[in-house]
């Protein structure tokens, strides 16, 4: 198979560059537009903020990577892009990859399954500007097989990995339902911000914002239907909250021990989630002693990602096991594709031998004895024919090397001049 | 029949083993593969046990209630079943080798120490007995049970406090979720303890009209039933929460077990029945 891949990724290139040849739709559009019969017949092209990748059907044997590269380095007018920065793949290889980007081992953030949607969506976008075909329709399948069995199959997407989702995982580890819960977030920066809308997508009962520039505070609001609290009075309302997240750029704490202690006493020492996501602390870490205070920083919320991120990586092999099967199967098809027609043209080839010659010397023999002539040719030409036969279609079975398959249909091919035949049918 | 009911007394720990591995099992390594035949293996063995008790009960013609080794191997059910139930209704599956494993033990003690008792006492007899002893039995196990989950909140919450994010917080369900089993488990232990001590109240002077008030069992059993229900009241009045109250319900489950051992093993009482 002549799959060709192009990837400049996480792996290969740094950020910038990555940003630099990030297509959008729009720019996937206009490069199919120019590609589609110059550079490749079908295809498939990903692009995400950690990779860009190209997959297509080469329009013949003369496109090469280079040629490839090239075309995207100039349509998106890039000049400090080195081959390093790229890697190629073809046939088995970029079928496995493709395999492993959507599973989510090739993932900057092992198992993250957003890549599993951002692949479908790829595919949906070439189907729709008319960029696949037969074969990438079944590659398409075939993928979204291997992504869904990785995440149902194996742990490889379980797990908080990010310190957020890894806030969440341990609120969730103490209330068991947000919605009878309410929560306060002390600065509304870019942090705070992505925090209080974790808590929203969660299901909090109530959420309530406090920020230094009532402003900010007030946009945030809005867009999460938040409470605003006033950054000076705030501490006179701590209690009524369950879960307080801190996020602001003070350099000085925000909420003392003490503060902490006169709010339990208010709340009756119902527990509290203490939140500490910046950097340096807003709240004194000792009030982490205060019975049903349950206070966590960065540092805690860290232990948690890398726990995750550790299982994540025991789960590779599996999720490889996966990839090596579903490939196998995809060429176990794609040869056969190959395959049935080799040994449907060979049939036919000795068919028509034996035909003409019975015909030629079906004379010489009396009526009784013309049935068992045809019996005992028909029978010559598949005694003949079933190793040739059986070597194709184990071949076919095999699975991922298809040039094994293609170079000995090749030489079946040539040797009894089948090619030859089929043109001359066709002329 | 009673080749029957020897194979099954051997056969018992064995399921409850087994039941219990393959908890711990998927308690340790998660993953799909045990997470809900586990469930069916732990009906299986609750389905023998209760074939087992029937049986008992058909050929030595009384409930297995009459000795303390009989009433392990019934508490050994009840616990098995309590949770069995809680199982089914909360869909919480990470907590059973905490649970199964007090089913193992009351029944190992039981299959190693039972006999076939024919001939018991006419007292041991009444039907009043019989809601005395099972009340008084499903109290215990929700009681086992409460206990089981105070203690695993009060590890989860030391994990939590101190940034141990290992098996223990991974697996259990939430602080709150442990802390309301826990109190749900000793409310329900405590209205049967209730009804165990009402029915023996009533039936007790018409059985030994020589009893003592004084006796070991009563005091313990009065004590335990004492605690919980100031338990049980400060949490429902909003006073005591969380490591308070279930501190509160181990000791509760302490004191029952060693008032039980004191009764049946050391002291004299009325409650020793053979």
């Amino acid at each position: 198979m002549n799959l060709a891949a192009v990837t400049i990724n996480h792996h290969t290139a740094p950020v910038e560059l990555r940003e630099a040849l990030h297509l959008s739709a729009e720019e996937i559009a206009g490069f199919v537009q120019d590609a589609k019969g110059k550079l490749f017949n079908e295809g498939l092209i990903i692009s995400t903020c950690n990779r860009t990748e190209i997959y297509g059907i080469p329009v013949d044997n003369k496109v090469d990577y280079n040629q490839i590269q090239k075309f995207l380095v100039n349509k998106k007018c890039v000049s400090n892009v080195k081959p390093e920065n790229f890697r190629n793949y073809t046939s088995n290889a970029a079928v496995k990859h493709l395999f492993s980007v959507i599973a989510g081992i090739d993932s900057l953030l092992i198992g993250d399954n957003q890549i599993y949607h951002q692949v479908k969506d790829s595919f949906q976008l070439a189907d729709e500007l008319m960029f696949t075909g037969y074969l990438t329709k079944r590659l398409f399948d075939a993928a979204i097989k291997t992504g869904k069995r990785a995440i149902s199959e194996t742990e490889i997407s379980e797990g908080a990995v990010t310190v957020s989702y890894a806030a969440v995982q341990l609120i969730e580890k103490i209330f068991s339902s947000l919605n009878k819960k309410s929560a306060l977030v002390i600065g509304v920066g870019e942090t705070g911000e992505i925090a209080a809308k974790n808590l929203k997508e969660r299901g909090i009962g109530r959420l309530s914002l406090t920020n230094r520039t009532i402003e900010r505070a007030e946009k945030v609001a809005e867009k999460l239907g938040a409470r605003i609290l006033p950054f000076n009075t705030f501490k006179n309302y701590m209690h009524e909250y369950d879960i307080i997240l801190s996020a602001t750029s003070s350099t000085e704490l925000i909420l003392t021990k003490e503060d902490i202690k006169n709010s339990m006493k208010r709340r009756s020492y119902s527990p509290v989630i203490l939140m500490d996501i910046a950097i340096p602390r807003d709240i004194e870490p000792t009030a982490k002693e205060i019975d049903y205070v349950f206070y966590h920083d960065i540092d805690s919320l860290n232990i948690i990602v890398e726990q995750n991120l550790n299982k994540r990586r025991d789960e590779i092999s599996k999720v490889e096991k996966i990839i090596d099967e579903e490939t196998a199967a995809f060429f176990n098809w794609f040869n056969s594709l190959e395959v049935a027609p080799a040994i449907k043209s060979l049939r036919e080839h000795f068919e028509l031998i034996r035909a003409e010659e019975v015909g030629k010397n079906i004379n010489r023999f009396s009526n009784e004895d013309r049935e068992k002539l045809e019996i005992i040719t028909k029978r010559i030409i598949n005694k003949i024919l079933h190793q040739p036969t059986v070597e194709l279609k184990r071949i076919s079975e095999q699975g991922q090397n298809s040039n094994d398959a293609a170079v000995k249909i090749s030489i079946l091919k040539d040797l009894f001049g089948i090619n030859n035949i089929d043109e001359e049918e066709k002329h | 029949m009673n080749a029957a009911i020897d194979f099954i007394n051997i056969l018992l720990p064995v399921l409850y083993l087994t039941t219990f591995g393959i908890y711990f099992y998927d308690f340790m390594y998660g993953g799909k593969n045990f997470s809900n035949s586990k469930r069916l293996f732990l009906f299986i063995t609750l389905l023998v046990h209760a074939s087992y008790l029937i049986l008992r009960t058909i050929l030595f013609d009384h409930p297995p209630i009459t000795n303390v080794f009989e009433i392990f191997t019934v508490l050994a059910f009840s616990v098995g079943f309590s949770y069995f139930i809680l199982e089914l209704l909360t869909d919480i599956r990470g907590t059973g080798p905490f649970i199964i494993i007090f089913s193992i033990f009351f029944q190992i003690i039981s299959t190693l120490f039972i006999q076939d008792l024919v001939e018991v006492r006419e007292v041991l007899r009444s039907n009043l007995l019989g809601g005395h002893v099972f009340s008084a039995l499903l109290g215990y196990s929700g009681i086992t049970i409460s206990a089981v989950y105070g203690i695993l909140y009060l590890i989860l919450y030391q994990d939590i406090k101190l940034n141990r994010f290992g098996l223990i917080f991974n697996r259990l369900p939430s602080l709150e979720i442990l802390e309301r089993l826990s109190f749900v488990s000793a409310v329900i232990g405590f209205f049967m303890l209730s009804l165990a001590i009402i029915i023996g109240v009533i039936w007790l002077p018409k059985a030994f009209p020589n009893f003592s008030y004084t006796d070991p069992k009563l005091i313990g059993t009065s004590l335990v039933w004492l605690l919980y229900g100031i338990g049980i009241l400060s949490k429902t009045f909003g006073k005591w929460r969380g490591k308070r109250v279930v501190t509160l319900s181990v000791v509760g489950f302490v004191i029952a077990i060693l008032s039980t051992a004191l009764t049946n093993f050391l002291s004299q009482s009325f409650h020793s029945f053979y």
